[in-house]
């Protein structure tokens, strides 16, 4: 009897007509798995999954952070204060704007109190704090007198780092990442720190999808029967795309030598999915939900709920273990009409008047990080779940927009990281800027779910060597 | 026939005469910039080294359009433009293709492929009759002339068996020489050589840090700027027969492309980005205040620029300034309800004169700046100053500071914008900005956030007035347009904002010398930028680039 059990939520949302759990066959990895179902045939330990989800602008941290405020809190403050320590279990309750993550509260660590120090480098609102959260590294400015102003990321975002660590380890999944979208007004002028969240590096932002049907497509779209010719066809072209690039390489300049190199290879990237085997998981119908906007609303939760969908579909399978999802933009123009907001938020995030609204939207973007999370809860995987088997970051580009201040960022980890990481926790760190309490100790611990010998994140001002003990288990 | 306006030629009377009575003979030697008759005409340009740029979306599908003709446009999608610094090119000069823009070309090359043989623009190019399935010597030929379009450059024999090597497998494996071709275009349509726009330019002389570009990366980089497109096999053949290696040859060829429909349309997609216009696509506005506001009635607002814009630079070719001055403006059946203006019958557009009672001015009385530079229920006169100082001055805005505890008095009572906006100068850190923004902004109050005309807000009459810098006051938005268009940094930055959206980058100080060149004979010939394209073209700044470090 199989452990593998199709929960209904992991149906994709508007799917066409109702026979997608008839469609679902068995996942990857159920084949894989020991008599026990606690680790793979061969030993090896239950694969962790990664993902990095985003929304923009911050929180209000009077009703984000979990401990009791203190004399002398100024909730509009670059610090405010709050009880410090580390709260575990019972010992701590969710905030307001936590609460729509009740059920699955024994999966969360909510870090606060924490420093982007990166973000200590180049001070510009929201590209430090995308650049600082993502990837641990300061972005680099690209100010060029009288242009827009503009930035792009110092290096890899901590996915992409991840994407590299498992790839050193022989990981090759059918797609290296996944990188999701919700909302669509994003701020684009401003390069590619506030337009993508994930960097290969400061000269290869990788886009989020913001299309269930293009997302879809990316996971299935690209299996080619053994017997249809055209694969072998398909490897032909991009030998020849490639020996293309190698030729120009020879006449350009240094920078244009890399950027072929990095065309090359992402081509031999899609070459690799175009040769690989489709997967044990049958190939369910797609969606039908659009991200179409209806009379000028955006679709925001229902887009959520079947990228989440999608998400745990693509874990499931096996098709890849990296993933980030762009809830909404960095100086997002995202209008949360369900609040009752009329303005975009970014521009509500400076209005005093606005913060009520800036609330609701936390409050909303957080029912929908914990669709996902439920979603991956009520997963089964051998004997555990895929959130057991995950790690997963929340973080925004400010601690509260109306101030962008890099100090007590919101920051969340999710997932017990298939057994490395503590969770049901608040931890409170001092009220200071050091590196004692930089934000790059917490992504140095989830990178280190996906390599134990990972001894350092970031650079420069957000280099950290000391992962956070309090989330390890 | 040549038209040079007398400020232009006056600019380039010296190189002229240089020219002519230097350029017999005289190569080498310690001779300063511009002695060499083929090197740049300005002193003390220095070009930066070149960057290949990926094809904007638009140009990649005008590309396929006109190599294979429009099944292949239609089937094709291109990966989305990544702006930097506000602009597509300059993000095009930068990033790296990645994972998902390979995975999108080579899925568009495959149905646009596919789509071409649906059609007969793929037989200009197959010049014999296939024997069968894998005449290899038919596949050669078309690969050839198909190929040296779609490169731009004659096919090297490597470049050539390679793309032949695919098809022959195509067409063995399925017994078709149509496969042949459609994998044959397919490779080509997906390779580097047509995705980028490639240039390293010719050495010159002694004079190691300055190339010229080479004929066939000239006539290509003209036609992207000019036309959003290829060059087409007439251009390639008169670049390699020479024509474009001189000032007047180039010149010729640059107003022969300037005076095609396509680049009415280049222009119309360049200042898409510049004015801001594909918002109106995405932005929303309140149901219940603006009933009349739909996605049809965006879209017509971003023809109504689009055609003042065309109107001023082709139809009448007039001074620029004119787009936004001008008290009159083209409107369909919605716009004309919108304005209070007489309306043409449904469907089609006609010019009108704004009503003499409000303060219209060009665009900036038109509904596209009005409604994107706003929010969904109020106007935003900090945006709308934003987007003057920022778009149309080239002057920086810094965005709110941080870490500042915003506390502002309560607004409660204020029934106007500007009683509210002043709140904003109690805080001595937001100050700076907003006192650069909002007067500019403030002056647009006429107009509500899609660009209605009131008198009042909340009952309260309206002030629009204020002051521009030096420029001093002005009573009203119409006012204030004509202190803009006369703004010294308005020109300048005209000319700076189609030198990076064309040559994707923001200038250098190597090449500040071109600029303000350009400036002045812009400035001079009547800001008719028509003329300017093709100066521009003519340039140094355009035909040359410096060497790799």
């Amino acid at each position: 009897m199989s452990k593998w059990t199709l929960n209904r939520r992991t149906m994709l949302r508007g799917a066409i007509g109702s026979g997608l759990t008839a469609a679902l066959g068995l996942p990857l990895l159920d084949a894989m798995l020991d008599t026990h179902g606690t680790a793979l045939a061969d030993g090896t330990p239950l694969p962790v999954r990664f993902l990095a989800w985003f929304f923009g602008n911050g929180v209000r941290l009077n009703q984000w952070v979990p401990s009791a405020p203190l004399d002398g809190n100024n909730p509009d403050g670059d610090q405010p204060k709050f009880q410090t320590g580390l709260f575990e279990g019972d010992a701590w309750d969710l905030s307001e704007e936590l609460a729509p993550l009740a059920n699955v509260k024994e999966y969360l660590s909510v870090l606060s109190g924490f420093y982007n120090k990166a973000g200590a480098q180049n001070r510009r609102g929201h590209h430090d704090g995308a650049a600082g959260c993502l990837s641990g590294i300061p972005f680099i400015a690209m100010d060029p007198g009288n242009a827009n102003y503009a930035s792009k990321f110092g290096g890899p975002s901590l996915d992409q780092v991840i994407v590299d660590r498992l790839q050193a380890q022989g990981v090759n999944t059918y797609i290296p990442s996944l990188h999701v979208g919700v909302s669509k007004r994003i701020t684009k002028g401003e390069g590619p720190s506030l337009w993508h969240i994930s960097h290969k590096g400061p000269d290869e932002p990788i886009a989020s999808v913001l299309s269930p049907q293009d997302v879809y497509d990316q996971l299935f779209g690209n299996f080619v029967p053994q017997d249809d010719p055209s694969g072998k066809l398909r490897m032909a072209m991009l030998d020849a795309v490639a020996s293309d690039a190698k030729r120009l390489k020879n006449r350009v300049g240094k920078a244009d030598q890399v950027r072929l190199e990095a065309h090359i290879d992402s081509v031999a990237q899609l070459r690799q999915q175009i040769a690989a085997l489709p997967p044990a998981c049958t190939k369910p119908e797609g969606p039908t939900q659009t991200n179409e906007d209806v009379d000028g609303k955006e679709p925001l939760e229902e887009v959520a709920h079947v990228m989440a969908d999608l998400v745990t579909l693509a874990y499931r399978c096996d098709l890849t273990r990296v993933a980030t999802w762009q809830q909404s933009g960095s100086v997002g123009g995202t209008v949360y009409w369900m609040t009752g907001a009329t303005t975009e938020e970014h521009g509500l995030s400076h209005e005093p008047g606005g913060q009520d609204l800036i609330h609701a939207a936390v409050v909303f973007n957080m029912t929908c990080f914990a669709y996902l999370l439920e979603n991956l809860k009520n997963t089964e995987e051998g004997d555990s779940t895929l959130l057991d088997n995950s790690a997963i970051t929340l973080v925004s580009d400010a601690a509260q927009g109306i101030t962008h201040s890099n100090f007590d960022m919101p920051f969340v980890v999710a997932g017990k990281g298939a057994g490395k990481l503590k969770s049901n926790l608040h931890h409170r760190s001092a009220n200071e800027r050091s590196s004692a309490n930089n934000t790059s100790d917490i992504l140095l611990s989830v990178l280190q779910c996906f390599d134990e010998g990972a001894t350092e994140v970031g650079a420069d001002e957000g280099y950290s060597n000391t992962p956070l003990a309090s989330i390890k288990a | 026939m040549l038209k040079r306006s007398s400020s232009w030629s006056g600019a380039l009377a010296v190189c002229a005469g240089a020219l002519a009575a230097a350029c017999t003979g005289q190569i080498g030697g310690d001779e300063p910039p511009g002695s060499d008759p083929n090197g740049p005409t300005v002193q003390g340009f220095e070009p930066p080294a070149p960057t290949m740029r990926r094809l904007l979306a638009r140009q990649y599908l005008n590309a396929i359009g006109d190599l294979l003709g429009p099944e292949a446009k239609a089937a094709a999608t291109a990966p989305a433009d990544n702006p930097i610094n506000g602009f597509d090119m300059i993000g095009a000069a930068q990033l790296n293709v990645g994972d998902v823009a390979v995975v999108d070309y080579e899925k568009s090359a495959r149905a646009a492929a596919s789509a071409a043989l649906e059609g007969t623009r793929f037989e200009d190019y197959l010049t014999c009759t296939p024997a069968g399935a894998t005449d290899e010597a038919c596949l050669d030929t078309f690969v050839r002339n198909f190929g040296r379009l779609a490169f731009r450059h004659t096919l090297s024999d490597d470049e050539a068996a390679e793309i032949v090597g695919v098809g022959l497998q195509a067409g063995a494996a399925y017994d078709s020489f149509d496969s042949a071709l459609v994998y044959a275009i397919a490779t080509a349509l997906q390779s580097p050589s047509f995705v980028y726009q490639v240039e390293v330019g010719e050495a010159l002389g002694k004079d190691p840090t300055v190339r010229k570009l080479s004929a066939n990366e000239l006539a290509t980089r003209m036609s992207f700027f000019l036309t959003d497109s290829t060059p087409d096999a007439a251009l390639l053949d008169l670049a390699e027969s020479g024509a474009l290696d001189s000032e007047d040859g180039l010149r010729a060829a640059a107003e022969s492309l300037v005076a095609k429909p396509e680049t009415a349309l280049a222009v119309g997609a360049m200042y898409d980005e510049i004015l801001g216009l594909r918002a109106l696509a995405t932005i929303s506005k309140s149901t219940e205040l603006f009933p009349e506001y739909s996605p049809t009635l965006a879209e017509s607002m971003r023809q109504e620029t689009q055609r003042l814009l065309s109107d001023v630079v082709f139809t009448k070719d007039a001074d620029f300034g004119d787009l936004f001055t001008a008290n009159r403006t083209f409107v369909d059946a919605e716009l004309a309800a919108l304005y209070g203006v007489a309306a043409p019958p449904p469907g089609e557009w006609q010019e009108v004169t704004f009503p003499e009672t409000e303060p219209r001015a060009g665009f900036f009385g038109q509904a596209a700046f009005l409604s994107t530079q706003a929010h969904i229920e109020l106007t935003s006169p900090t945006l709308r100053g934003k987007f003057v100082r920022e778009r149309l001055l080239c002057q920086s805005i810094n965005p709110p500071p941080n870490d500042v505890v915003t506390e502002f008095p309560d607004d409660e009572g204020l029934k106007t914008m500007r009683e509210r906006l002043e709140l904003h100068q109690v805080n001595p850190s937001c100050a700076g900005c907003h006192a650069l923004t909002d007067p500019i902004g403030l002056a647009f109050e006429n107009f509500d956030a899609i660009g209605r005309f009131r008198e009042t807000e909340n009952d309260v009459t309206i002030d629009a007035s204020g002051e521009l810098d030096e420029s001093g006051a002005f009573a009203d938005g119409s006012e204030l347009a004509g202190l803009i268009v006369d703004h010294p940094d308005f020109t300048d930055c005209l000319v700076r904002n189609v030198y990076r959206a064309s040559l994707g980058h923001i200038e250098t100080d190597g090449e500040e010398v071109v600029v303000e060149h350009l400036v002045s004979g812009f400035d001079d010939d009547g800001r008719r930028l028509k003329a300017f394209l093709v100066e521009l073209v003519v340039s140094d700044a355009f035909r040359f680039v410096g060497a790799d470090q």
